[in-house]
């Protein structure tokens, strides 16, 4: 496979987001406004310079609204990816093709939301309105039996990889343990200065067995977008550029949303796997080039399989590696250094592409030594159609 | 009953009526002769009602190469054989009637079983003719218990042949209760959800989400309105799918079928749900993914069992559960009536080549086993125990009582943990005592589910402790312990002895 056109030749030029809080106090679109004028802040760019907006499909803010209160008097283009937390490297794929074409020259990828003082999806999708579609027909093998929530449709893979992998609860804690070590010492983080001990994580309520509380990532109210533009304009602008080394979207065999219990086997995420050869083949890079990834970690875990997906560790091995401490700060694969949606935010991964800039630029909280002359890998959501990015140093 | 004696001789001396109750504790009733020898017809029944295939009980030819040498009662029916019949004449001097006459004439006029532990020195052979002798062992101050404000009675039993051999005893106790007392909500309920907390969910299954019903998924929810699990299969190719398409991914057919699945399957994958809690479901909700052997999987609800029954590969059979009715007449959409596929745990078959005592491990686990209440097993098996309290069979009285249906008595359930017992390890299994409590009771339309493990094992007697206990959707009807003796260990063929040398002493004697 060879390198996609926009591979190396846009970068994200621009990070900004709103405080994350369970209660932001204000709209859905103010918050993707704030987010929207800080990246460009961020980079010190005109925002009428921005003609190409992307998001996801479960974004409430319309383009065109935040076009408006952005004062962008034209957009060239505007495209969303569907799935829900699966979408962010998507999002900022569908951004550098728009730049590499020459469709848009500066494009800002957005997601916000109150998903805290708002809709919280961890209520569940009891209140699926009627009707029929292929979409909501797949909620019919679930719903009707009380799988009503992300948490529980996780926990039916989670009690397979225990079987299967000899994978433990504490395994999952230990992901939970490290994030909010994480986020600790991340000021911007919703749980700084408040990390949990591996007790504290088994004596948390079962929110879907074998899930626990401390599984579950937060529900955050807040917006973050990411300015995208050609590495050549990035080099002009406020700071140094994250390369877009590689990104992809994937989609694997006898795909489910968050439930593809149908497939020969639980083990593992084929859509991720379908990510991690893209990314791989068409950067030429391998796990022993990536300083720290950010990991989606919605619920603790599908972090797991992900570390077997992309390679670092063996199938069924990821329990032994996050047992022996590679994926704190100073293990082999330092993971969500910010602490992730487990400890700074639920931003739908979009807030770990922002990590993920911060440490190709050296700025981060929880600076990974080498990840500022090296490359830093993002994921999208897990068990969902998924994305993935690489961020390099422009060096 | 662990009391100390001084607390209760101080309580008893400003309450009068307990003084009352108490006086005749530790004094022995008169000897009660059985009216009928131990009989093969009667033991018959008792087998056919709680479905205990055990050839020991039956089967001349079985029995006679068993450890037991010929045929044997089971032995939880043996304080069935001294009772007394339907007219429950009730003999004035004995000191239990007479306690129970006090606490009726004082309004504790309902009874509830609570606790029964027989102790067998050895099984009993037709024939053999049973004479009985009741103690008064204690009687409790008033308690408040869930049903009603009452009075524990326990009494012990000896049970000797009529030559005068000790064959066993049981400690029975029960409570009388003045009906209409107890608390509204049930045990389980106040236990649950303390004062100030949201009230639970309403779990009637109407109030489930409906499945969205489409031209793609029509034949599996008209199939399940039928008790037909369907599995979608290509017309072409023969492939099955699940979830269902329009188009087989295997050969591109458009012409899609079903099979009807055969309902057998084994648990792939679980999940418990917890919170959020919404209406339609009791909590923790057990679901579980299900591998049928089609080979193909599908999610639904685990019933008649508990979390902690739940393993990955247990065998399931299905069930359904009408969960929603009709919206609009007619209706064949979401609107309409719907059904839902539900998976329990299959019975398992009966051991037949009883375990020895060497293949086993403290802390084995019996399979669990479900049993389905009907009216028939309740009213028959109360019958069989020669047990007439009419909240056993008429459901008019039940209610009357407070009752929602007519519920199992204690005996059957004994019975039924017998056959557990008996069914997992093998029918030359020998008990050397049974002890059960009840909890909640067991109403037509429950199943019961057992389940049990090895608590202790002595490789050389081959004598095991077993635990046990049967649940129902409200909670533990029963718990309970039991002492057996396996092959394998210098007990079991002790006993083979024994029952050799008194069949020989029998034929000697005819
Ligand atoms: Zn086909």
């Amino acid at each position: 496979m060879t390198a996609h056109a926009y591979a190396g030749r846009t970068a994200i030029a621009g990070i900004g987001a709103t405080e994350f809080t369970k209660f932001s106090g204000r709209s859905e679109l103010q918050l993707a406004l704030e987010a929207c004028v800080a990246a460009l802040d961020d980079a010190g760019l005109e925002p009428k310079r921005v003609s190409g907006l992307t998001t996801f499909t479960m974004e409430s803010n319309p383009e065109n609204e935040v076009m408006r209160g952005l004062g962008i008097t034209e957009l060239t283009h505007f495209s969303r990816v569907h799935h829900g937390g699966g979408a962010p490297a998507g999002i900022v794929q569908l951004a550098a093709m728009a730049v590499n074409e020459g469709v848009s020259d500066y494009v800002l990828c957005y997601r916000a939301f109150n998903e805290r003082s708002g809709r919280r999806f961890g209520s569940g999708v009891q209140d699926q309105p009627a009707g029929a579609s292929a979409e909501q027909a797949q909620f019919s093998w679930t719903s009707p039996y009380g799988l009503l929530t992300p948490a529980s449709w996780i926990a039916m893979f989670a009690s397979r990889m225990m079987h299967e992998h000899g994978v433990t609860s504490e395994d999952f804690g230990r992901v939970a343990v490290t994030c909010r070590a994480h986020a600790a010492t991340n000021p911007k983080a919703h749980f700084y200065n408040r990390p949990i001990t591996l007790d504290d994580h088994q004596s948390s309520r079962f929110i879907c067995e074998p899930l626990r509380l401390l599984d579950c990532c937060q529900e955050s109210d807040g917006g973050q977008a990411i300015l995208v533009t050609s590495l050549e304009r990035a080099r002009d602008l406020r700071q140094p550029p994250g390369v877009i080394a590689a990104a992809a979207q994937g989609m694997g065999d006898d795909q489910q949303m968050m439930r593809s219990w149908f497939r020969e086997s639980l083990m593992g995420l084929p859509e991720m796997a379908v990510c991690a050869r893209q990314l791989w083949e068409t950067s030429g890079l391998g796990p022993n080039d990536i300083a720290t990834a950010v990991l989606y970690d919605h619920f603790s875990p599908f972090v797991l399989p992900q570390l077997e997906e992309f390679g670092f560790c063996a199938p069924g091995e990821a329990k032994d590696f996050i047992r022996s401490g590679e994926i704190a700060l100073d293990g082999r694969l330092p993971v969500n250094t910010h602490g992730g949606q487990l400890g700074e935010a639920y931003i739908h991964g979009m807030n770990g592409i922002a990590e993920a800039v911060r440490q190709v630029r050296g700025t981060a909280v929880n600076q990974v030594a080498g990840a500022d002359s090296g490359h830093v890998l993002v994921t999208g959501g897990t068990g969902v159609p998924t994305s993935a990015l690489i961020l390099s140093n422009d060096r | 009953m662990s009391e100390p004696e001084a607390s209760t001789a101080m309580r008893n001396a400003d309450d009068p009526f307990l003084a009352r109750l108490q006086e005749a504790v530790g004094r022995p009733g008169p000897v009660n002769v059985a009216r009928d020898p131990v009989n093969q017809p009667m033991i018959r029944h008792w087998a056919d009602i709680i479905d205990d295939a055990n050839p020991c009980y039956v089967d001349p030819d079985a029995a006679a190469l068993s450890v037991h040498g010929g045929i044997v009662a089971p032995p939880t029916m043996l304080d069935v054989w001294d009772k007394a019949g339907v007219q429950m004449r009730r003999d004035g001097a004995s000191p239990v009637g007479a306690v129970i006459d006090v606490l009726d004439a004082a309004g504790f006029t309902s009874t509830l079983a609570t606790n029964s532990d027989l102790e067998m020195t050895r099984y009993l052979r037709p024939g053999e003719v049973l004479e009985s002798v009741a103690r008064l062992e204690s009687v409790s101050p008033e308690k408040h218990t869930a049903i009603g404000r009452g009075h524990f009675v326990t009494w012990r039993t000896d049970y000797a042949t009529v030559e005068g051999e000790h064959v066993g005893s049981v400690l029975f106790r029960m409570l009388k209760f003045a009906p209409g007392t107890g608390r509204v909500d049930g045990p389980s309920a106040a236990g649950a959800h303390g004062a100030g907390a949201a009230p639970p969910p309403d779990p009637d299954p109407s109030r489930r989400p409906r499945p969205a019903i489409n031209a793609d998924n029509q034949f599996f929810w008209d199939g399940a309105r039928a008790h037909e699990l369907r599995i979608q299969e290509c017309n072409a190719c023969g492939a099955l799918h699940f979830p269902p398409s329009p188009r087989c991914r295997d050969c591109g057919s458009f012409s899609m079928g079903f099979r009807v699945a055969s309902g057998r399957g084994t648990l792939y994958a679980w999940a418990v749900p917890h919170h959020p809690q919404v209406n339609g479901f009791r909590y923790p909700v057990l679901t579980g993914l299900v591998e049928l052997e089609e080979g193909t999987r599908l999610v639904a609800n685990l019933v008649a069992m508990a979390r902690e029954h739940i393993r990955i590969g247990m065998p399931l059979e299905l069930c359904w559960l009408d969960s929603h009715p009709a919206l609009e007449p007619g209706a064949i959409d979401s609107r309409g009536p719907i059904t839902l596929p539900q998976f329990r745990p299959v019975r398992p078959a009966r051991c037949e080549s009883t375990r020895s005592v060497t293949e086993l491990e403290v802390g084995d686990e019996l399979a669990l086993c479900p049993i389905p209440v009907s009216a028939t097993l309740i009213v028959g098996g109360a019958l069989m125990t020669r047990d007439y309290f009419d909240v056993h069979h008429d459901r008019d009285l039940a209610q009357r009582r407070g009752s929602r249906d007519i519920f199992m008595n204690i005996h059957t359930s004994l019975g039924l943990s017998q056959r557990y017992l008996s069914d997992c390890l093998g029918p030359e299994t020998v008990f050397r005592d049974i002890r059960v409590r009840l909890g909640v009771p067991n109403h037509p339309g429950d199943t019961m589910t057992m389940s049990g493990a090895i608590t202790a094992l002595d490789r050389a007697t081959g004598e095991i402790s077993v635990s046990f206990r049967g649940t129902n959707e409200t909670g533990d009807h029963v718990t309970g312990t039991a002492a057996l003796v396996l092959p394998g260990g210098s007990e079991h063929d002790a006993i083979r002895a024994a029952s050799a040398a008194a069949h020989a002493e029998r034929e000697a004697r005819s």
